[in-house]
């Protein structure tokens, strides 16, 4: 609506208002900050300036950073705080705990001690002190097995052992042996994989099946037809029950009884003079028992001694003997043939001793 | 009125073996480890599966007691291996994004564990540990010997780790003169050395390849081995400040290279004692870091200055030790037996073993080979121990014998006659030392002679308890020709024989019932300690006889076992006359036999 400022206009005046001198001033302002600053940097070579980081691959970096700065609320709700002291997993009484604190520092003074003379670089410490005594309460150490952990084979067992405990060794192993043989032979065959005769359909199968199970269902249902019949011919209604009938009952009922109690003091009488032989009968029974637990006892004893009690899936199978063959005593060390298998040796002792249950044997064939 | 037995109301605890035993999963899902931490902790905290009376869940199943799982639920290392767990998974998450530098980082600051407070756990004093040694020796004497293999995860660094703790075990027992009884088995020699008061038994394997069959898992093997390193570890240094000896030895690099560590570490002892001699003079009041490291570096040098050859030097150090380690009857003797015998090892006997026995017993031996203290050309050697069927060039100062007589003649404790183990003989037989011959009932011939040597050892050197050292070769030679020609000797000996052997019997007996009561104490461990009380009046009560007073006297288990005692002693019997019965008949055989060839030859 209003009137159009003009533009143009000739004279100095004009000039002035419509040339802008902005760049210059910002020239200006630029290279002083430049030589504030020391030197521009564009006259100063690219390679200077910028230079390709290889040492990380950057948009990874920054990936995992964006992500490092933002902390989820759930994040720092859960970020320990100094002041707030850990809930611990189990609650104890306090006087054990401060007992144990106690014996804690203790610990650690006696550690301490010996550290500081003896050896700071080894980490090593008198675990048990310098008398080989502790005073920390134990735990009650576990039923260790009774057999030993390292177990002394018998004489005929030696690199060069004498004739007759060689030959019992020997014996032995055999013995072992042949038992694993008659096992395999006399005990029950395998159910075996294939047998013989015609493969048979499915749908002959079936045929099959169908004709056998009809003659029964047949049978069946003729029986039960004539079950049925005679429940049908039985009179349904209870007789009634005469004084007679009552009474007979009860005078046979007295009788009984009578005769029953008769017996019984004879019985008695009887026993009366035979109770020499009842009292022998009584100890005789006792006696049975007693050796029935005593082998009961041994038993479970030379069970214990000979092998650990079943403790999982599988049975124990101890290690054959190692004996040497009779052409293979040389009665020289240097040539002795000696146990390669030392490794399943202590294996099957560890299970032998229970302290782990027998495996499965794996081996690869 | 009480509640029907059968019903159990929602949410109480179960009674009788249902709930004082759980399976293995059931375990697991209690302590929240896997598998094979569950099973790394049951190995550690010494937590074995049990046989409840009824199994519950079945028979194939493995049964824990509730107990001991909550005795590993309360253990601090469960929180670590939790702990490692989780650090593991972040190693292995770092190098599934191929972050090489953050995986190695993190390698790098992997949290580990310690067993120590687990060791003092379970071995509350210092007998404990030794008492349970046995299993631990053994595995690592073995360990020692496997090669390393990748695929079982057996690493080279443990097997010289369970090198080092052999030798450094070995160098004790033979620097303290603490081994009793060596028997050379097919599987291995077995060892069995008596440290305060304790008789422990292990079987170091013979220096052959060893098979790692395919049943064995190893895993399971690994983590025992763990625990007994640390335990040798511990046990170790106990042993080695008894001695004040510093424990982690610091050996020869030379010896070291060279696989003389045992021979090495007794250098070391000797060194060690030296110094610890001057060091009160040194080591003022404070000592700082610096000067540990240089007597460190001094300990070191001792060593090299050590002259390499000289003979006396390991004798030195046994009269040395004498005046400071209390010793018993037993170690006393054990010392003297090879002293002024000067033994020099082959290259084809079995020279770990021996390095190992001979020094126990007081000897001095050298090897064939660089580091050894003196060599074969020495003409102060008594013995040299050979293995091969003819010795060429021969030195007439010294006898060549095999390898078997020492360890004969240190599980008789005699000097024996040296002529049945010359070179090229078939030895006599190598007797088990392990055996109890009275016990067993049967003899072997050659026990039988060794025994009489015993005895006519002992009546020469009892008159002369004083000049035993000088005598020692003489009763030896003498002892050779009474071996030669036995005839006077023995008959005079004969008859102090049968005195002895009267006694022996009466002694057995005795020994026999104490077995008895012993046994029938195992019966019942945790009510040891009071049959330890009562084991006196026990042993009265057995000392009546087996009649039925003292049985009626006994508990019915204690009746029985009793019983069973005897039967297995009747059973020996019947075994010796078995035994004797064969013998007889060999020997008929053999007789008709050389008949028949006579008749032949006629």
């Amino acid at each position: 609506m209003g009137k159009k400022v003009k533009t143009s206009r000739k004279g100095k005046k004009a000039w002035r208002a419509n040339i802008s001198m902005e760049d210059i001033h910002d020239y200006f302002e630029k290279s002083t900050k430049d030589a504030l600053s020391g030197g521009s940097l564009a006259s100063v070579p690219t390679e200077s300036l910028f230079f390709i980081d290889k040492s990380k691959d950057l948009s990874v970096k920054r990936k995992i950073e964006k992500k490092r700065e933002k902390v989820l609320r759930v994040d720092s709700v859960l970020k320990k705080n100094p002041f707030v002291e850990a809930v611990p997993s189990s609650k104890q009484k306090d006087s054990k705990k401060k007992k144990k604190e106690a014996l804690k520092a203790k610990d650690v003074v006696v550690q301490d001690v010996p550290k500081d003379d003896s050896t700071p670089d080894s980490g090593m410490v008198p675990l048990w002190g310098n008398q080989g005594q502790q005073s920390g309460k134990a735990r009650q150490a576990c039923k260790q097995s009774i057999i030993p952990a390292v177990e002394v084979e018998p004489p005929g067992c030696s690199y060069n052992p004498s004739f007759e405990s060689h030959q019992d060794s020997l014996a032995q192993a055999v013995a072992e042996e042949m038992q694993k043989v008659y096992k395999n032979e006399l005990g029950p065959q395998p159910v075996p994989l294939t047998v013989m005769g015609e493969v048979i359909d499915e749908d002959d199968k079936y045929f099959m099946e169908a004709d056998d199970g009809s003659d029964d269902e047949m049978n069946e249902e003729n029986l039960s037809e004539k079950e049925d019949t005679l429940t049908e011919k039985r009179p349904s209604k209870t007789r009634r029950v005469t004084r007679v009938e009552l009474n007979k009952r009860a005078r046979r009922k007295e009788l009984q009884r009578k005769e029953a109690e008769a017996k019984r003091a004879k019985e008695l009488s009887e026993d009366i003079d035979t109770l020499p032989d009842i009292l022998q009968e009584i100890a005789k029974e006792d006696e049975e028992k007693q050796k029935k637990h005593l082998r009961r006892v041994i038993a479970k004893q030379e069970r214990l001694k000979a092998c650990p009690p079943r403790l999982g899936k599988y049975k124990f199978q101890p290690a054959p003997p190692q004996v040497l063959l009779s052409e293979e005593l040389t009665g020289s060390l240097r040539k002795l043939k000696g146990c390669a298998t030392l490794a399943r040796d202590r294996f099957k002792s560890l299970e032998k001793r229970g302290l782990i249950p027998p495996s499965a044997k794996t081996g690869r064939k | 009125m009480g509640k029907p037995k059968h019903y159990r109301p929602p949410g109480k605890k179960k009674e009788g073996n249902a709930a004082r035993y759980v399976t293995r999963s059931q375990a697991i899902k209690i302590l929240q480890v896997s598998l094979s931490d569950f099973r790394k902790l049951c190995i550690h905290k010494g937590v074995f599966p049990r046989e409840p009376k009824k199994k519950v869940k079945g028979n194939h199943h493995t049964y824990y007691h509730l107990k001991d799982v909550m005795y590993i639920l309360h253990d601090p290392l469960l929180e670590k291996f939790r702990e490692i767990r989780a650090y593991q998974k972040k190693i292995k998450k770092a190098k599934a994004k191929k972050n090489d530098e953050l995986a190695r980082l993190l390698l790098s600051r992997a949290p580990s564990y310690k067993l120590d407070m687990v060791i003092r756990d379970r071995y509350p004093t210092f007998v404990d540990a030794l008492r349970d040694l046995d299993d631990p020796l053994t595995m690592i004497h073995l360990f020692a010997m496997l090669p390393a293999i990748d695929r079982l995860k057996i690493e080279a660094k443990r097997i010289h780790n369970c090198r080092r703790l052999c030798h450094e075990w070995q160098a004790y027992i033979s620097r303290t003169h603490k081994l009793r009884k060596v028997f050379v088995a097919v599987k291995g020699v077995y060892y069995q050395a008596e440290v305060d008061g304790q008789k422990i038994t292990w079987l170091a394997p013979h220096a052959r390849q060893q098979v790692l069959t395919d049943d064995v898992d190893f895993n399971v093997m690994l983590t025992f081995l763990e625990f007994y390193e640390a335990l040798l570890g511990f046990v170790n240094f106990q042993l080695y400040h008894s001695i004040n000896v510093k424990y982690p030895p610091i050996l020869d690099p030379r010896l070291e290279a060279l696989a003389a560590d045992l021979y090495a570490l007794s250098r070391y002892f000797d060194a060690n004692y030296r110094a610890s001699v001057r060091e009160p003079q040194v080591a003022g009041s404070s000592r700082s870091e610096q000067e540990l490291e240089e007597s460190d570096l001094r300990l070191a040098q001792l060593q090299h200055q050590l002259p390499a050859n000289e003979p006396g030097a390991l004798m030195h150090l046994v009269q040395d030790a004498a005046s400071e380690i209390e010793e018993d009857e037993a170690t006393r003797e054990c010392k003297k037996l090879f002293q002024n015998k000067k033994i020099f090892l082959s290259r084809e006997v079995p020279r770990e073993s021996l390095l190992f026995v001979i020094p126990a017993f007081g000897g001095i031996v050298s090897w064939e080979g660089d580091g050894a203290p003196y060599a074969e050309a020495d003409d102060s050697i008594t013995h040299q121990i050979v293995d091969r069927p003819t010795q060429g060039h021969v030195y007439l100062s010294r006898e060549y014998i095999q390898p078997q007589w020492v360890y004969d003649c240190v599980n008789a404790r005699i000097i024996l006659p040296t002529e049945p183990y010359t070179v090229g003989r078939d030895p006599p037989p190598h007797l088990s030392p392990f055996v109890d011959d009275e016990a067993e009932g049967y003899i072997p011939d050659y026990a039988k002679t060794i025994k009489q040597l015993q005895a006519a050892a002992k009546r020469d050197v009892q008159p002369l308890p004083g000049t035993e050292n000088d005598d020692l070769d003489n009763s030896e030679n003498m002892l050779a020709e009474g071996y030669i020609s036995r005839t006077k000797a023995m008959e005079a000996a004969e008859k102090k024989q049968q005195m002895m052997l009267l006694e022996k019997q009466y002694h057995d007996d005795l020994k026999m019932e104490l077995q008895v009561v012993s046994s029938i104490n195992k019966q019942s461990p945790a009510k040891d300690m009071e049959s330890k009380e009562e084991s006196l009046p026990d042993v009265e009560q057995s000392a009546i006889g087996t009649e039925d007073p003292s049985r009626l006297m006994m508990s019915r288990k204690k009746r029985g076992l009793a019983i069973a005692i005897e039967m297995s002693k009747q059973r020996k019997k019947d075994h010796v006359e078995k035994l004797k019965e064969r013998k007889r008949n060999i020997e008929a055989a053999q007789k008709s036999e050389k008949k028949h060839k006579k008749a032949q030859l006629y």
